[in-house]
Parts: structure tokens; sequence; C-alpha cells
């Protein structure tokens, strides 16, 4: 039968140490900054390639309709507009400084960031969804003039069929996943705090 | 060796050891421990220039491995408390003194106690000052102390009945 205070000189005498050395985690530190910097440096470099693609269509390519330059300019700014977005969410929770927060102030930065996200994913999703549909339908004039009807046709059936699998199923796929990593961390920390309040 | 180094390697001499026993009797794995130790020291060295004197910086260690352990639970919690268990005796496996039963019984029985349980009982036994638990744990140093009277009776209990086991 133990006291508590013999249970404590037993902790005390305990020799599980960790194998982690200094030296290993002054690795794992730049090895840490070298992946997120690999990851964000092939994600510039991937939507650099498309916006030069685009860029070159436009200046090598001669469109008979100034409605393809149009889609173009729209596809680059959506382009843009979503990789900005993206490099800026996934910057800021990557940002470990929120995790010295007080319990509180951590599950209200990730039920804010959950609100943004959700805002992202929804409503600007829509008018970015709206806008490749645009510049879909300006490429598509000029694509009446250059192909054969039929072709036409199952190129337009195409693209709505590929819009509808990114609307309906992927998106919402991204979404649920997205919110139920958060979510997640939030009912943690939630019932964690409350096992910390509770008397 | 730049400044900011030698700080870091100062605050690692000084706290890995704690640090190590928090995330190990949160987590009952050695592997697990160690990874999240790995990555505390990783926040504490990225966030070193924020660290404003708010707190003490042991403090400041705690609660960042605090949340680190909690923000495992998102990947971890699946496991049971039977696997952790087993994987407290697997780790003092190896030949087996007393005394490394008694440690293995030990952790077994913090591993039966709630999540916040387990943070506070690994500082009070590594004798973390309670106003410095008490600043981690976010709540005040009164309902701290009814909360340690009650934990170490808990476990003392828990570690009883294991031992007759």
């Amino acid at each position: 039968m133990k006291g508590f205070d013999d249970i404590q000189q037993l902790w005390q005498r305990q020799e599980p140490e960790s194998s982690v050395s200094f030296e290993t985690i002054l690795k794992r530190v730049s090895g840490s900054k070298t992946a997120i910097a690999k990851k964000l440096f092939w994600q510039s470099v991937a939507i650099g390639v498309a916006v030069v693609v685009l860029l070159w269509m436009c200046v090598t390519v001669e469109f008979s309709t100034w409605t393809t330059y149009l889609a173009l300019a729209i596809m680059i700014g959506c382009i843009g507009y979503y990789f900005v977005n993206q490099l800026r969410d996934y910057r800021k929770i990557s940002k470990s400084h929120e995790l010295l927060s007080k319990p509180q102030d951590y599950i209200d930065y990730l039920k804010t960031f959950k609100q943004r996200r959700n805002r992202f994913n929804t409503r600007n999703y829509a008018i970015y969804e709206t806008c490749v549909a645009a510049a879909f339908a300006f490429y598509a004039i000029e694509m009446y003039f250059v192909l054969p009807f039929w072709t036409f046709i199952g190129f337009i059936l195409f693209i709505v069929f590929w819009f509808l699998i990114c609307h309906f199923i992927f998106m919402k796929q991204y979404i649920n996943n997205e919110n139920t990593r958060i979510q997640e961390m939030i009912d943690n920390l939630e019932r964690i705090k409350s096992q910390f309040e509770e008397h | 060796m730049s400044n900011q180094r030698l700080l870091f390697q100062q605050l690692f001499d000084d706290n890995s050891k704690k640090v190590y026993h928090l995330c190990y009797g949160y987590t009952g794995d050695g592997d697990s421990a160690n990874d999240l130790m790995q990555e505390t020291f990783i926040k504490v060295w990225q966030n070193l220039d924020k660290f404003r004197n708010q707190s003490q910086l042991s403090t400041w260690i705690y609660r960042i491995a605090v949340n680190t352990c909690l923000s495992y639970l998102r990947t971890a919690k699946r496991r049971a408390t039977d696997e952790l268990n087993d994987n407290i005796i697997e780790n003092y496996s190896e030949e087996p003194s007393e005394k490394q039963e008694q440690i293995a019984l030990l952790y077994k029985s913090i591993a039966q106690l709630e999540e916040n349980e387990r943070i506070i009982i690994t500082m009070v036994l590594d004798e973390v000052p309670y106003p410095e638990i008490a600043e981690v744990a976010g709540i005040s140093e009164g309902n701290l102390r009814v909360k340690i009277h009650r934990i170490k009776h808990k476990l003392t209990e828990i570690y009883n009945r294991n031992e007759r086991v």
C-alpha cells in the first residue's frame, strides 16, 4: 500500500528519458521549415506555370474573338485570387504562435478561422466559380466558330459536367473534411477546458 | 553559436525532462512522447522571439507542451486506453526490474486519469510550483489546490488497486 509521497519518490527515480537530443530538435527545426518552404515553392511554381501558359497563349495564339482574351484575363485573375487566399490561410494556420495562447483564446481563434474558411469556401468560392464559368462561356464563343457543332456540344457538356462534379462532390468533400478537422480540434480543446474549469 | 541558440539549448537542458514526462504521462507511449516533445521544442524555437516575459519561460514552455498534447488528441484519441496501457507495459518490458515495473504501473495508473488530471499530476509529480501549474491550466490557484488534492487521492487509489491485481 503506497501513499502519494511514495508515488512521487517513485516518479522522481524513473529512468525512461527522452531519446531526443538538442541536435535532433535543431535538425527538425530546419527540416520542418524546409518542408513548408518546399510545399509553398511547388504550389507557387504550379500557379506560376499556369499563369505563364495563359499569358503565353494571350500573346502567341491569335484568337479570333476578343471574348477569348477576356476569358484568359478572367482565368488569370481567378487563379491569382484563389492562390493568394489559399496561401494566406495556409500561412496563418501554420504560424504556431496561436498555439501559445490560453485555451479560450486558442478556441476563439480556431472558431474565427473556421468561419473565415467557411465564408471563403462557400460565398467566395461561388463568386470564383461564377467567374471561371463566365471565362469558359466567353471562350465557348470562339469555340463555337472554330469547332464542328457536335464537338462544340461535347465540349460544353464536358465543361458543365466537370463544374457539377466540382461543385456537388469535390467541393462538398473538401469543405466537409476541413470543417471536421477544425471542429475536432475545437471540441477537444473545449472538452479539456471544461475539465480544467469544473470544480 | 548565436545567442538565440544558446538560450534555446539552455531551455532545452532545463525543461526537456519535465516536458517529456508531461508528454509521456499524457500519451502513455514513449514514441509519441518523443514526437510531442520534439514538436513542443520546435514551437519554442520558432516563437522564442515572441516571448515577452508575461510569464516565466518554463510556464510558457509548459503551455506550448500542453497545447501540443491537446492537439495530438485529434489523431490519437481513437486509441483505446487499454492500448495505451499495453504500450506502457511494452515500453518497460525489456527485462523489467521491480522498480521499472512499479514505474510502468504508475504510468498505467496515470493513463486511467482524465486528460486534464494527467497534465496536472505530471507537473505536480515533477514539483512544478502551484502558481505555475495554475497559469498553465488557466485556472485559479484555489481551484487548482482542490483539484490536486482530489487527483492525488485518485491516483494513489488507482495505483494501489492496480498493484493488488
